[in-house]
């Protein structure tokens, strides 16, 4: 699974930045073409929802897409890709 | 059989199901003949905190595909007013009863009036078209509530059935018809869009709860039912429909009683002062005198005026300052005689014929 | 089935500002809908005029925009004539305490079986910001200039004093709570009320030195008070602060319900 933000929905309040226990959304820096400052993602691949989905077979965690008041964030299936090393912090 | 009583069994006859009110002297026989009976053939009966949430809730229940109706007075009518612009233009089907007593304001409880006639029509902010019926007698208290119930299904607008305080505590013989014509409400085709209308200007009805997915807004709405408050087209269009779904129909729906077509000098009257000319009428047996008594009084249906062919003057008894003259006086070149009585009692039968006497 | 396939694609985005807390609290009702198993078909929602009331138009079901004030009196209308219906209302604060006030305690009074979530962001944010029944004591608002001189309501005291049979208040900070109330309100028959506080940047938080969205959710998160500690604290004799939130469930009983298929 992979994080994404709909750019045609945010609208840059930057709430995700303030929930997500990874802090993967950083504010962002410049604007997009409709002239609001999307967040940026820091290494997605480190959220919980995009690992272990499909894994425990419910949605974990998901407290941006919950607070996300633009129904900006979801989570994209990805196709058959090569396994990654990834570190987690805790 | 009081008149008040007829119209709760006319409505029920009709299949209403649903009644929400709130107690309003010369009102309330309706709505305790409605809690008396409703129950017992599986409707619902709710007495709500005002008026206000009166016509909240039978609007509410309207949209579930139930017939509803409320019963008030003056007062109530005052409070139902925005919820009424609501039903408009939302297009909810329901049926509002007045029983008109003297006003402004509380007025006199216990006393006939006919004050809110104007107010039917146009109390409501916004331009729009209403449906009003006035019995005058507890037959027609019958007869006319049930119908009330087929033209708010027919065109999807609250119909007022603006009887007075005289019909509704009337006590009179009424006949119990063995069936009622019922004229439903049109479903909404699936995969038609639920605000866009059919040739006869009024879309399908999406019943809640049956997997159409409408959204019922009293915003300025597009055919989707999406709300569209700034676009100057969408409003024009909207609001043009609305009225004339009930104007373009005026002539189909036109509902009176004409005595002596031939007649020089011709009554006009609806609801209780009708009782007053009848008895005029009664009384002098001339042939030369004529009576149009309207059933259906809004939308007014200038034709009827051109029923009276070789009439030259309309006397139009109301208890009111002469809200329906105006709008009749609008509509002809011939001498308009208001005939306004305040106080509550009906006009005197002796009065009505001196009139007469003085005119021709 | 997840809560975003209640969603009605083709409106979205709404009309909200940015950091609206009123998009979170939809995403927590819908989601605790959706956790319920409800069909779209069999599912009503009411609203009244406001910003919090535009939420029924982004959402597939059958939905009913009424006047202002009078939501729970529709929805009352629809729950009694077709019990079968589950009916949810979202208000706001102006709506719900101020023009629709003797809706809300009557419809608590009947204890009629709706879900009632109230967007409360002390203002009305839709005509741009004046003052409402639950605009805190010295807070500014474009008719309280000076600050507001009058005391705030309690809806959730109002609401379990009228005879509500679920009352919960939270945040849009705490979503994962606010879905948890909504669902056990959706649960318990009988009037469920659902106070959700929420920021409104543009006319609240600009004029009370919430200058950024995230400010007043960093307020929300440290001034929640659980009623649980509160209570504690109140046994202990130590004192609450005025401006503490106290949240939580504040109300749970099993009066008789109307609008119930027996």
């Amino acid at each position: 699974m992979r994080l994404v933000i709909d750019e045609s929905r945010c609208k840059g309040c930057n709430l995700c930045t303030l929930v997500c226990p990874y802090r993967i959304f950083r504010p962002g820096t410049t604007a997009n073409r409709r002239g609001v400052i999307v967040p940026e993602l820091d290494r997605p691949e480190r959220c919980a929802n995009c690992r272990l989905q499909h894994l425990y077979g419910r949605r974990l965690c998901g407290v941006c897409q919950m607070i996300c008041p633009d129904q900006a964030i979801t989570w994209e299936e990805e196709g058959p890709c090569e396994p990654v090393k990834v570190a987690i912090e805790y | 059989m009081q008149g008040n009583t007829a119209c709760a069994e006319g409505a029920l006859a009709a299949g209403c199901r649903f009644f929400g009110g709130y107690p309003i002297t010369p009102s309330t026989e309706v709505a305790e003949h409605m809690a008396l009976k409703l129950p017992k053939t599986g409707g619902v009966f709710i007495q709500m905190e005002d008026e206000i949430a009166s016509i909240a809730a039978v609007i509410g229940a309207s949209w579930t595909g139930m017939r509803a109706m409320t019963a008030t007075s003056g007062p109530g009518f005052s409070l139902m007013m925005e919820n009424l612009g609501f039903a408009v233009m939302t297009e909810t089907p329901c049926v509002v009863v007045n029983i008109q007593r003297g006003g402004p304001s509380t007025g006199q409880p216990t006393m006939a009036a006919q004050g809110d006639m104007l107010q039917c029509r146009f109390g409501s902010h916004g331009d729009y078209s209403a449906i009003a019926l006035s019995p005058a007698s507890v037959q027609e208290m019958y007869d006319l509530t049930a119908e009330a119930f087929n033209l708010a299904d027919r065109f999807r607008i609250p119909v007022f059935v603006m009887a007075d305080e005289i019909i509704g505590h009337m006590r009179e013989k009424l006949v119990v018809p063995d069936t009622v014509l019922r004229v439903d409400r049109k479903p909404l085709q699936k995969g038609n869009l639920p605000f866009r209308a059919d040739d006869d200007l009024v879309p399908g009805f999406p019943t809640f709860g049956k997997g159409y997915g409408v959204h019922v807004t009293g915003l300025t709405h597009d055919e989707r039912g999406y709300p569209c408050a700034t676009s100057p087209s969408v409003h024009e269009d909207l609001v043009k429909r609305l009225v004339d779904k009930v104007e373009s129909a005026r002539d189909a729906i036109a509902s009176c009683d004409i005595v002596n077509p031939e007649a020089q000098v011709v009554f006009i009257s609806y609801g209780a002062p009708s009782r007053a000319v009848q008895q005029v009428l009664h009384d002098t047996r001339r042939d030369d005198v004529g009576h149009l008594r309207l059933k259906l009084v809004w939308p007014f249906a200038e034709s009827l005026l051109s029923r009276f062919p070789d009439a030259e003057t309309f006397i139009i008894p109301e208890l009111n300052l002469g809200q329906i003259s105006r709008e009749i006086e609008r509509h002809t070149d011939r001498t308009v005689i208001p005939v306004p009585k305040l106080g509550g009692a009906l006009h005197d039968p002796s009065d009505l014929a001196g009139l007469l006497e003085e005119v021709a | 089935m997840t809560y975003e396939d209640w969603f009605r694609e083709d409106r979205l985005p709404h009309i909200y500002c940015v950091g609206c807390g009123n998009g979170t609290v939809i995403n927590c009702t819908l989601s605790a809908v959706d956790q319920m198993g409800w069909n779209k078909e069999e599912t009503v929602f009411v609203s009244g005029i406001g910003c919090s009331s535009r939420a029924p138009g982004y959402i597939v079901t059958d939905s009913l925009h009424t006047t202002h004030g009078r939501a729970i009196a529709f929805a009352t209308g629809i729950k009694m004539a077709n019990p079968d219906l589950k009916v949810i209302v979202f208000t706001g604060d102006g709506d719900l305490a101020a023009i629709g006030g003797n809706h809300f305690i009557h419809g608590c009074r009947r204890n009629i079986d709706l879900t009632v979530v109230c967007m409360n962001n002390m203002i009305y944010g839709m005509t741009g910001g004046q003052g409402s029944p639950t605009t805190p004591p010295g807070a500014l608002s474009t008719t309280t200039p000076y600050g507001s001189r009058e005391a705030a309501f309690d809806l959730c005291g109002l609401a379990a004093a009228a005879g509500a049979n679920y009352v919960a208040r939270y945040t849009s900070y705490h979503v994962t709570e606010l879905t948890r109330a909504v669902r056990a309100g959706l649960e318990s028959p009988g009037f469920s009320f659902i106070e959700a506080l929420v920021q409104c940047p543009t006319n609240y938080g600009r004029r009370n030195k919430f200058r950024q969205v995230l400010d007043q959710i960093e307020y929300f998160k440290s001034h929640a008070l659980l009623v649980q500690k509160a209570n504690r604290m109140r046994e202990e004799g130590k004192k609450i602060p005025d401006d503490m939130i106290i949240i939580g469930e504040l109300a749970r009983r099993n009066r008789p319900a109307l609008g119930v298929r027996k």
